[in-house]
């Protein structure tokens, strides 16, 4: 298919795994983060790490939008789709997020409505389909999928179907990179950029980057060939003593997003005052609600929403590894008592979460890490 | 990808997260429903679905879209890689 089979070419990998080799500075290392869970799977899919210097690591970042969701908020969905009359909806990955009391899989077994659906649109066909029921849809993702929540909430109002509702959990990528980039523990040498989030947000929202913290970001694909050119072009500028925000996505990505893309999500939602990430804790302004021109369609004030706070299990290190402080095979758990089977933390159950990446592509060897 | 109905969760190591946050997969469309906003769409496996046009003006057939969650995100533009 055009636009994937030309940015798989192996030759061409080798080319540009000669170019990076001849950018970096002997007895340096360098230290990039893949902000997003879908650079994390790429890498591991295809073994980009393997084509790149000893001396060049990659760190695993925050952007897996279900490993970020905490447990408190999974009991939350969970209580909801307890509801007498509920059709609670939402993508696949959710259903194996651990609770602390079970999964929302359990909780389908244990005769709860629970459906995947693979788009917010599904889910309001089923309320289209279902008038005497309550259809709910667990709404997850950073600014790629906001986006599509807005769009179906815009066609649900505009048809005025009143049993659709949806418990907002998106999240927004700035805010817990800044939050990154004060931690004390975060030594980074720069950015591999989510390339579809700045689909719709574009590359601009990440210039704080270079500006404020002197690191230089690249907005990247998601093909082999992508990562590795990225890979390249934050190693060009490190050795010209440059610092900027690069789009090397240029095929997808507007420098200044998708700006239709971007008034439907002021209309649609707000910024909540604060949110708790997996890891992180509370950051301010880091995820949406809905507008009170949408408020009708709110599930957390049409139902009862527990809402309260759960401690991450204590044998978890999900956050040390969201932030890309120790690898997955540091975490005591992993692959022993965790494992994307039976995950104990969030990084395990979504192919995009940095655990289950280097699990599924039997990254048991720690060599690498060791050189 | 409409969902069958089936409780098979879909994310799959050789797949990718679909479901989740930042996966965008490159469609190609095949049928304009102009006045819906919708358009049935391909992807490289051959599996055909319907995708919200809210977000990208002007589609045609035969335009190769960036699709999330059933929402076009945008048109893919050529380009050569590396």
């Amino acid at each position: 298919m055009r636009f994937v089979d030309e940015f798989r070419d192996a030759e061409l990998g080798q080319v540009l795994a000669g170019e990076i080799l001849s950018v970096v500075e002997p007895g340096r290392h360098y230290k990039i983060m893949e902000v997003c869970g879908g650079h994390t799977h790429s890498i591991y899919k295809y073994g980009i790490d393997d084509l790149l210097p000893a001396n060049v690591e990659l760190v695993h970042g925050p952007g897996c939008p279900v490993c970020v969701i905490p447990m408190g908020r999974v009991d939350d969905g969970i209580a909801v789709a307890h509801e007498p009359g509920v059709i609670f909806t939402c993508f696949g990955d959710m259903l194996r997020i651990p609770g602390s009391d079970g999964t929302l899989l359990d909780a389908k077994a244990e005769g709860a409505d629970v459906r995947m659906v693979y788009s917010p649109l599904d889910a309001l066909r089923i309320a289209r389909e279902n008038p005497d029921r309550q259809v709910v849809f667990f709404a997850i993702g950073f600014e790629t999928t906001a986006p599509s929540t807005a769009l179906t909430l815009k066609r649900a109002k505009a048809e005025g179907l009143e049993n659709f509702s949806c418990m907002c959990s998106h999240v927004t990528i700035v805010p817990p990179l800044r939050a990154l980039m004060e931690s004390p523990d975060m030594r980074l040498d720069g950015f591999i950029g989510p390339g579809h989030v700045a689909t719709v947000v574009g590359a601009r929202p990440f210039e704080f980057i270079p500006a404020s913290y002197g690191k230089p970001v690249v907005v990247s694909g998601f093909e082999p060939l992508d990562v590795l050119q990225s890979i390249h072009m934050i190693l060009t500028q490190l050795a010209e003593g440059r610092c900027e925000v690069e789009n090397q996505y240029r095929r997808v990505v507007p420098y200044d997003g998708n700006l239709k893309a971007l008034e439907v999500l002021a209309e649609v939602f707000e910024l909540r005052p604060h949110f708790e990430w997996r890891g992180l804790g509370f950051i301010s302004q880091s995820a949406l609600e809905l507008s009170a021109a949408y408020a009708d369609f709110d599930a957390e004030q049409r139902f009862p929403v527990p809402g309260v706070r759960v401690a991450d299990p204590k044998a978890c290190q999900c956050g040390e590894v969201l932030k890309g402080v120790i690898k997955p095979w540091e975490c005591k758990v992993f692959g022993t008592a965790c494992t994307p089977e039976r995950p104990i933390g969030t990084c395990m159950v979504s192919p995009e979460g940095a655990c289950a990446a280097y699990y599924n592509y039997g990254r048991f060897a720690r060599e690498r890490e060791l050189v | 990808m409409t969902s069958s109905g089936a409780l098979v969760p879909q994310c799959h190591p050789e797949i990718g997260c679909i479901t989740c946050g930042d996966e965008g997969v490159a469609m190609r469309v095949l049928k304009l429903d102009a006045s819906r906003a919708l358009a049935v769409c391909v992807d490289g496996a051959g599996s055909t679905s319907e995708v919200d046009l809210g977000l990208v003006a002007g589609v045609a057939p035969g335009d190769e879209l960036l699709v999330h969650a059933g929402v076009a995100l945008a048109r893919l533009e050529p380009e050569a890689p590396a």
